[in-house]
Parts: structure tokens; C-alpha cells; sequence
């Protein structure tokens, strides 16, 4: 031993014991390729085939109708939001079609349709939808009303001898929307950044707790904990570690996919989103390793941390917004670290807000932060203290 | 002798190895292997780690496929898996590791029941042989517990049964006692001597402890895939012909100094030395030993044949196979700094009624004890006798429920960080990052302790120097040697230069050789930096080099002195160890039992008993033999001097025995 600082031998215990996370992390091939994968492949796969928007829903339809009238409906079901696939002859074969989900819209269009409309009486067409993707479900049902009623109102128009370009005469409330922060609601923007809260979740979960159960596993410890280190000091440097490799899996994720792939508009600050994910991924880090110190080896941390996960992101309002839960449930999305990271990442990220607006979930994110770590630590300080 | 007795010229060879050879990518585990196993031997497969003793047993068993060379097996040549196949209903194996054929969440019953089935064994035959085989390994107490809590050696007892309930006509054992307690071992040994002697099934078994040799009937000995010798353990102590000199000297060091410049073979063992004196009978051995120390105090206290592992070990230095037995000494740290101050008080460790419950259950009940600086101390005990406890107690892992104890001048409950920097610990498992270099290891914990640059390059240099791991600093200690992985964990426990050292059963798995040199350097810790050092362990003849010995059981101390007054006083008490060479080992056993003998058991092909009476005793057993008839007479009979193991095992059955009897 040498006569150091104390503080002085601190921070060299510090580095020297963060450079072995850093060297035990880049020599573990699953792990590394795991983070990549999350960070890479993954977000760019997510981002351009998860689509929360119709697409190509597929349509078959039993016109007994036959007519110009009937064609002319049909013919407004366009592509790419749908795509008419051909007719059918009974509506048995149409109910398999749906049955075995071969086919997600049926529109049955009566006889007589056209006669019925000249002749200006109510008349329905029956279209049966697929709802077992609700999303798609829901969308391809509203959009076909739309075409429905737009068809019926221009019907209607002509009938009074108007033509359906001139509207002007008539009480119509024309909508007119503004969409802010991604005007063209672009799922390309909003999927992958989404998919990237996910990706820093998921590591800075389990990348610590991995840390701490390997050294459990290897019996390495018991070696730290008879040295003159404390608690807090083999945790931090794992915690350290795991941050700095996911705020380079980040950057890696932003510069190669999000930003040239996706073409999304950072607005706000970069380094405050840095900022930002280092205190989330420090809070989460402290879950993962109070999930260390209960799993005996690495398929139990691996099971653990996905049960801490899927709370997290199902809280966060990730999935769903808070405002459409029960009560009581989006009460506890305050206590996911997820819920505050999100509103400051999408806030700086797509918004371009700073910390004036954004202090508050700031604020919540550093105390859920310290409270969480503070405990793993006294945790770790029972189990081996 | 035992191969005449039990094989006749008719009976085909159970196993027949020919010029086998397996290689693991560019690694060649096993060299062109010759080798023959009767019918109703115990064959032995002796060799250090990484000789290709387990590549073997697994082609025998026809779990691992070779590369050339022929093996038969029953008579059937194993050239395909089909082959394989057709043996396998005649064979039990039981792999490497304690219970890892087993099932831990099936309870002892379950296990049996698991493995009958799985070898389609009749329910009324399985329910007969269960009840003898639980029997004999004294589990039938424990048939509901769960297998993960059993002790180490009740899961080797379990491996067994469950390897033999299907009546395997051969059992291959890959290291069945490694990790075991000397009481389950010589359990182990008995239960397995006896099966062979009466079903005449065949063994071939592998074994890191070379004292367990002399129980093989034969035995090869395998070095770097390559067979050195076969024979029984007489011939093969045959090949290396000399005589062990037992000598106390006044000043060890220069003692040492002076014998390791004339003899390559010098062990230190605790206060005293053991010299290999090669080509040389007791008188001339003496006179050898007695000139190299001439102008020194010494003593010179036995001479005596060697003993099978000081035979081995010369032996593979005679054939060029181990650069030097006695390695060059290790660098003194002194030559790079001053020694190690002296800790506050005069005692290293002293520890004061130490107490640790868990729960209900008392691990370590009161116990006292104390270590100078320079003592090498050592603690014994079974699976579960409290070692480890007392070990975390003392370096400020468990904080004690009850008694204190100092530790280099600190108190365990209050003084931990400053313990911590004036010690070393070393784990059971050679706690190392496998995942880091051997220099980033050494590095890593230079950094931990606080060493400065300058400080921490002069200590890497000593450490990679006292391991012999010059040449290997960019390897990964998984590609070490058991031998360099232990030496590299301890280099990494002693880089801070520690007042006081724990090691908690260093050397589990590591061969002879390795673990001569392991203790070269630990001695050399002891006596020229004064370090005190606290080692606990599985292996009895290590036991020898501890200056004191404690035995625990049961949580508490038994027994505390030097190696020899614990010999002492057992001889006193139950008398000196007799030997008896005789043709049908077995029957003799039982004889002697019946004849009231009750502490008699199988030493391989030799019957052991302990007695108060010898000259008495021999006589009398002589007349019961050769009154049995059947050409059973004794062909010889002599008295052995006890070695740790049967000091160990006689104190434990004997505090068995006592646990039992008192509560009722």
C-alpha cells in the first residue's frame, strides 16, 4: 500500500475497475452482438416494416349488383391503402376467405344498388372487416367509411343536380388539420426513436446486472469484496461502464440508422439527450443490479430482466398514452423511468424542446434515479456486508 | 501380485486400448494409448490435469469418438456408434464434477428410481438393489432429501448408486472423489472395493489424489496423452527406486539452500524436509543426506520407502518430463522492496470464540485459534464443517454473530477496510476473469490494492516470475494449466504484499507436480517474508506441510497441534496401522470383521486395521486366516506409520460415533 489521497486512490480504483467492465464487455461475443443487434439491425428492421399505417388491406367483394354504380365504389377502394384483390361469387366463400384470414375486407354490395340510388332511395351495402390486428382493423373499417360516405354524398349531390366539385352552396364543415412535430405522421420517425428507448431499456438493464451476476457466477466477488473496496464502489464502476457502452450503442444507432436512414429532423439539443440517457440509464442500471443481487447466474438474470422490462415499457406509455389507462394504473406510470425518459426524449428529439420545458420530467427521472440505485446499493451491502 | 489372483490366462481382457489417439482440433489429448483391464480389477488412471485421463474414460465409455487405433470393449471393437451401442447396457460412467450426472431437484430416491428406469431395471429387482446399495452408502437415511443438499461427498455415494443399479458388468469413475472429504473418500473406496470383490464387476478409475493410488489393484500412468508406466503400485514404485529421508533442521532456509543444491527432490513439510534420495537404499540415503547438511543442526528422524507420489514425481523428473521438481526458488519480493513490516500485535490471526449462525443452524460454534507471522496454519475438516465460515468471518465477508477476532493488527467487526489491505485471499475456484489476460488480471487487482505505476510494474514482474508465467502474460487463464491458474490467483492475492494470506482449499484439481510447487512458494512466503498463512484443505498429505493443524467438525475445533503430535496421540490412543498383503482380500475382511475387527476395511487389495497390540494382533490374525482354509494365509503383515488421512478419519468417525450416541 502507498501513502495516496484518498481520494486519489479512489478514482484509480475507479478507472482501473471501469476499464475491466469495458475489456470483460467487448470480449463477451453475445453481449456485444446482442447491443448491436439492438441498436443496428434492429431499429432499422422496426422502423421500416412496423407500420401503424393501412397498408394493402386486402379487399374481396360479391357484387350482385353488377353495375356502374357498383364499380364505381369498388374502384374508390385505391391502393396503397387498399388493394382489390378480385370477386367473388357466394358469401360462404368469402366467410372462409375471412375464416382463415386470407382475405380482411368483404364488401357485399345488394341488387338493384344503382336502381335504388337513381331512383333516390336508402340503400346499404354490408362490408365485413377483420379485426383481429384491432390497429389495421380499426383503420381499414374508418377508411372505408369515409370512401362509403363520400361515395353517398357525391350520389346524393348529383341526384339534386349538383355537381359534387361545387359544394360551395351548400353547410359543409371542411376540416382542416395541422399536425405538429412530424406533419406528415411519418411512422418512419416515430418507430425507430420508439424501438431506441426500447434498445437502451432492455441494455441498461440487463448489460449491469449481467455484469455483477458473472462476477457472482465466477465466485470473482468474494475476491472484490475481501479487497478494500466498498459496496458502492464495485457498482459503480459497472454502472459506469455499461452507461458509457450504451451512449456509444446510442450515437451508433442515431449517426448509421436514425439520422441517414430515416431522415429524421433532430430538433433539440443532442448533448441534453446524452445527458438525459445517462441519468435513465443509471436509473434502470440500479433495477438491474437490485435484480443481480437476487439471480444466482446468467439464464436467471436473463429471465429477471425481462420481467422488469415489460413493466417498464408497459407503464411507460410507450404502447399505450397513461390517458387511456385505468385510474390506479396510470397513477404507476410515474414510478417507470421509462414514462419521464420518453417525454424528454421525443421532447428534445422531435419537438425540440430544452430543459426549460423540460425540467420537470428531469427532475423525476434523477429522484426515481437516485432512489433506485440507492437501494440496490444497500441491498448489495446486506447481502455481502 | 494382485493380477495373478484374479485373472486367469482364459477370460478375455475387459477393456483393450491399442494405439488410440483423439485430438481435440490441433490439441492431441490422448498419444497412441496401450492399455489391457481384466475382469474384477480396479484400474487406475493416474496422471496430472490434462494428461488425456478423461478423454480416455470417455471413449472407453463410448460417449466420445476417437481419431485411430483400436478399442475393444467386452470383446467388441467400438468403431461406430452403433457398436458403442451395444456395450453401453454392460457399462455405467459416471463424468467428472460433483453430482453432475445427477438431478438436483429429484430427491436421493427419485434420482435411483430415474436411472433404473432409464436402464429398463425390473421393479422388484430395482427395490432389492436400492435397498442394499442405500444401505451401503449410508444415504437410506436421506432417501427424501432433495440431491442439491446433499454434502459432496453424499452426491458421489449418490453418483455411484445410481451408476451400479443397473448392474454394470464395468463402471468407469472420472475423479469420483475430487472435492470429497477424506471420511466420504475412504467410504467411497470401501463401498467400491467391496462391490468388486463380490460381483466381480470391473473399474476403471481416474484420481488427482495420488495417495488413493496404492488402492488401484494396477494402474497406468499417463503423462501428456501418453502411457509412462502400467503396473501395480508396487511395480510402479519400483521404477523409481530410492528412499525418502524424513530431516528437522535448526534453520530451514539455509537447510533448504543446501539440499536443493545437491538433491532435485526436497519437499518441505511443515518444520520438516523430505528428501528423494534417488538410487539409494535407507543407510546410503542417510549418509547422502547427512554430508549435504554437514555444517548445519539438523535430525535426521526417518527414512523410509517413498511414497507413491514422491515415486511418481521422480519418476516423471527421470524421464526429463518435469523440468525441475524443485524449482528454482521463487524471487523474494525483499530483493524489490523491504519486508513486509510486522502487523501491530504478535499474533496474525487470532480469532475469539467466533460464532456464525445461519437461521436455526450453528455453521462455526466458538472458535478459537491463533496464527503467528511465518506459521502456516492449516484447517481441516469435512464438507461442511464450518472452514469456509470461518474463513469469511476473519476476512470481513460474515460479520460474526458472536466473538471477535484481530486480523493483521484489525478487528474484523470494526477494522475492515484496513484488514482488507493487509490481506490476501485466495477462493477454491482460482476466482479469476477468465475473460482477461493474465498480465490484465494481475494488473486489474495491483490497481484495486492502490499500487502505484512504478510499484505495481516491480510486483507484475515478481508475480509473473514466482508462477513461471513468463511467456504466457497475453494467454487467458482458461488456457492455463490448473497448476499456472492457481499460481496466477494467488500472484494476484499476494500482488499488495499481505501480512497475512487466506486460501480456501488452493488446490483442488491441480496435479501433484503443481501442487508441490505451490507449496514451495508458500513456504517460502512463511519463512523469509514472515507471511502468516491459513490454508484450508481437501488433501490430507498437504495437511503434512502445516506447521499446525486444527481439525474442525461440526462447526467447532477438535483438535490443534503440529501434524506429528496429532499422529502422536492418535497411535496412543488407538494403536499403530496394520497392514495385511492377502490373496483373497475380501473374504479375509469379512473374516476379520466377524473375528470382531470391526475397524478393519480394503486398502485396494490390502486389508487395513488399526491396532493397539500389533505383534499380538498379527499373530492372531495369522492363526483365523490360515484356520479359514482355502489358501487364505496372510502373505504379509507389517506396520505402516499413519498418515493425516488416518488420523483425520479416525478422530471424525470417533466424534461421529460420540454425535450419535449422546442424544439418546
Amino acid at each position: 500500500m502507498s501513502g495516496q489521497q484518498p481520494i486519489v486512490l479512489w478514482l484509480r480504483r475507479l478507472r482501473v475497475l471501469t476499464a475491466k467492465e469495458l475489456l470483460q464487455f467487448i470480449r463477451d461475443p453475445v453481449l456485444l452482438l446482442f447491443m448491436l443487434w439492438l441498436f443496428t439491425a434492429n431499429i432499422y428492421m422496426q422502423g421500416s416494416s412496423v407500420s401503424m399505417q393501412l397498408t394493402s388491406a386486402n379487399l374481396w367483394t360479391q357484387d350482385n349488383d353488377r353495375s356502374a354504380a357498383s364499380r364505381e365504389l369498388v374502384s374508390r377502394f385505391r391502393p396503397p391503402y387498399f388493394r382489390h384483390e378480385g370477386e367473388i361469387a357466394h358469401l360462404q366463400q368469402g366467410l372462409q376467405a375471412l375464416d382463415r384470414g386470407k382475405v380482411m375486407l368483404l364488401l357485399d354490395i345488394p341488387p338493384n344498388f344503382e336502381e335504388s340510388l337513381i331512383r333516390g332511395e336508402p340503400t346499404a351495402v354490408q362490408l365485413q372487416v377483420d379485426g383481429t390486428h384491432s390497429v389495421p382493423g380499426l383503420l381499414a373499417a374508418n377508411y372505408a367509411t369515409r370512401i362509403i360516405g363520400a361515395f353517398g354524398l357525391e350520389q346524393a349531390l348529383a341526384r339534386e343536380g349538383l355537381a359534387a366539385t361545387n359544394t360551395d352552396t351548400l353547410p359543409l364543415i371542411i376540416e382542416e388539420q395541422r399536425v405538429w412535430f412530424n406533419p406528415n405522421q411519418k411512422d418512419t420517425w416515430f418507430m425507430p426513436i420508439s424501438e431506441l428507448l426500447e434498445g437502451i431499456t432492455i441494455l441498461s438493464i440487463l448489460l449491469p446486472a449481467a455484469a455483477l451476476v458473472r462476477e457472482k457466477e465466477r465466485g470473482t466477488i468474494e475476491q472484490l469484496l475481501v479487497a478494500p473496496l466498498s459496496p458502492l464502489q464495485i457498482m459503480l464502476p459497472k454502472l459506469l461502464a455499461m452507461t458509457m457502452v450504451i451512449l456509444v450503442g446510442v450515437s451508433l444507432s442515431l449517426f448509421t440508422i436514425i439520422l441517414p436512414v430515416f431522415e429524421v429532423p433532430v430538433k433539440g439539443s443532442l448533448p441534453l439527450f446524452y445527458g438525459v440517457t445517462a441519468l435513465y440509464v443509471i436509473a434502470n442500471a440500479g433495477l438491474g443490479l437490485l435484480a443481480a443481487t437476487l439471480a444466482r447466474n446468467m439464464a436467471q438474470i436473463g429471465l429477471l430482466s425481462l420481467l422488469i422490462v415489460a413493466p417498464i415499457i408497459l407503464l411507460s406509455g410507450l404502447w399505450t398514452p397513461p390517458e387511456a389507462m385505468p385510474d390506479w394504473l396510470a397513477l404507476g406510470t410515474q414510478l417507470s423511468p421509462l414514462r419521464h425518459y420518453i417525454d424528454t426524449a421525443y421532447g428534445i428529439l422531435l419537438k425540440g424542446a430544452g430543459v426549460d420545458l423540460l425540467w420537470d420530467s428531469i427532475l423525476s427521472l434523477a429522484l426515481l434515479g437516485a432512489a433506485i440505485f440507492a437501494l440496490s446499493v444497500t441491498r448489495l451491502r446486506r447481502q455481502f456486508g | 501380485m494382485g493380477e495373478t489372483a484374479l485373472v486367469t490366462d482364459a477370460e478375455p481382457a475387459v477393456i483393450r486400448v491399442h494405439g488410440l489417439r483423439k485430438s481435440y482440433r490441433k490439441r492431441l489429448a490422448v498419444d497412441g494409448v496401450d492399455l489391457v483391464v481384466q475382469r474384477g480389477e480396479i484400474f487406475g488412471l493416474i496422471g496430472p490435469d490434462g494428461a488425456g485421463k478423461s478423454s480416455l474414460m470417455k471413449t472407453i465409455a463410448g460417449v466420445l469418438s476417437f481419431d485411430a487405433g483400436d478399442l475393444e470393449v467386452f470383446g467388441v471393437r467400438l468403431d461406430s456408434e452403433a457398436a458403442a451401442e451395444r456395450i453401453k447396457h454392460r457399462l455405467g460412467f459416471m463424468p467428472q464434477g460433483l453430482g453432475l450426472n445427477l438431478y438436483p431437484e429429484l430427491s436421493v430416491e427419485e434420482n435411483v428410481d430415474f436411472f433404473a428406469r432409464l436402464r429398463l431395471v425390473a421393479d422388484q429387482e430395482l427395490g432389492e438393489r436400492k435397498t442394499k446399495l442405500l444401505a451401503m452408502t449410508r444415504l437410506d437415511k436421506f432417501r427424501d432429501r432433495p440431491m442439491k443438499q446433499l454434502s459432496g461427498g453424499m452426491k458421489q455415494k449418490l453418483g455411484l448408486v445410481c451408476t451400479l443399479i443397473h448392474e454394470p458388468a464395468l463402471i468407469v469413475l472420472d475423479e469420483p472423489t475430487t472435492g470429497v472429504d477424506p471420511v466420504s473418500r475412504r467410504d467411497f473406496w470401501m463401498i467400491l472395493s467391496e462391490l468388486v470383490a463380490e460381483k466381480g464387476i470391473t473399474a476403471l478409475v481416474s484420481t488427482a489424489y495420488m495417495d488413493e493410488a496404492s488402492r488401484f489393484h494396477r494402474m497406468a500412468m499417463l503423462h501428456g496423452g501418453n502411457v509412462l508406466a502400467t503396473g501395480t503400485p508396487e511395480s510402479i514404485r519400483a521404477l523409481a527406486p530410492g528412499s525418502q529421508v524424513l530431516v528437522e533442521a535448526e534453520q530451514p532456509l539455509a537447510a533448504l539452500a543446501c539440499l536443493r543444491s545437491t538433491f532435485p527432490q526436497v519437499e518441505m513439510k511443515g518444520a520438516y524436509f523430505s528428501i528423494f534420495v534417488d538410487e539409494a537404499e535407507a543407510g546410503r540415503a542417510k549418509n547422502l543426506v547427512q554430508a549435504a547438511l554437514s555444517d548445519l543442526k539438523y535430525n535426521v528422524l526417518e527414512v523410509d520407502a517413498p511414497e507413491l507420489e514422491d515415486a511418481f514425481i521422480a519418476l516423471l523428473r527421470r524421464r526429463g518430463l518435469v523440468s525441475a521438481v524443485s524449482e528454482a526458488p521463487a524471487p523474494a519480493s525483499s530483493q524489490q522492496a523491504a519486508p513486509t513490516p510486522q502487523p501491530g500485535g504478535e499474533t496474525a490471526i487470532e480469532a475469539r470464540a467466533l460464532t456464525r449462525d445461519f437461521g436455526a443452524f450453528r455453521a462455526v460454534d466458538k472458535v478459537s485459534f491463533g496464527v503467528s507471522p511465518g506459521e502456516i496454519f492449516g484447517l481441516l475438516g469435512a464438507n461442511g464443517a464450518g472452514k469456509t465460515t470461518v474463513i469469511k468471518m476473519l476476512t470481513g465477508i460474515l460479520v460474526p454473530s458472536a466473538g471477535s477476532g484481530q486480523v493483521a493488527g484489525g478487528d474484523v467487526r470494526t477494522g475492515g477496510v484496513a484488514i482488507k489491505a493487509r490481506i490476501g485471499y485466495m477462493s477454491q475456484a482460482f476466482s479469476l476473469y477468465l475473460d482477461l489476460s493474465v498480465l490484465e488480471n494481475i494488473r486489474l487487482y495491483a490497481g484495486i490494492y492502490g499500487l502505484s505505476a512504478k510499484e505495481a510494474r516491480s510486483r507484475i514482474d515478481w508475480v509473473i516470475e514466482m508462477a513461471g508465467l513468463g511467456g504466457h502474460e497475453t494467454e487467458r487463464p482458461a488456457d492455463l494449466s490448473m497448476g499456472m491458474r492457481q499460481r496466477l490467483a494467488l500472484g494476484c492475492a499476494l500482488v499488495h504484499r499481505p501480512q497475512v494470506l487466506f486460501l480456501d482449499e488452493p488446490t483442488s484439481g491441480v496435479d501433484p507436480v503443481g501442487r508441490r510447487r505451490f507449496w514451495d512458494i508458500l513456504f517460502r512466503l512463511a519463512r523469509e517474508e514472515n507471511v502468516a498463512i491459513l490454508v484450508t484443505t481437501h488433501y490430507m498429505s498437504e495437511a503434512e506441510h502445516c506447521d499446525r493443524l486444527a481439525l474442525m467438525y461440526a462447526g467447532r475445533i477438535v483438535a490443534d497441534a503440529p501434524p506429528a503430535t496429532l499422529k502422536h496421540e492418535v497411535e496412543n490412543e488407538a494403536g499403530r496401522l496394520l497392514e495385511l498383503t492377502v490373496a483373497d482380500a475380501a473374504r479375509a475382511l469379512a473374516l476379520l470383521r466377524g473375528a470382531g475387527y470391526s475397524g478393519a476395511y480394503l486398502h485396494g487389495d490390502r486389508v487395513r486395521l488399526l491396532s493397539r497390540d500389533p505383534e499380538g494382533d498379527s499373530e492372531r490374525i495369522h492363526t483365523l486366516l490360515e484356520a479359514a482354509g482355502g489358501g487364505l494365509p496372510a502373505a504379509s503383515m507389517h506396520t505402516r506409520s499413519l498418515s493425516m488421512e488416518d488420523v483425520f478419519v479416525y478422530q471424525v468417525t470417533a466424534l461421529e460415533r460420540a454425535a450419535q450416541g449422546a442424544p439418546t
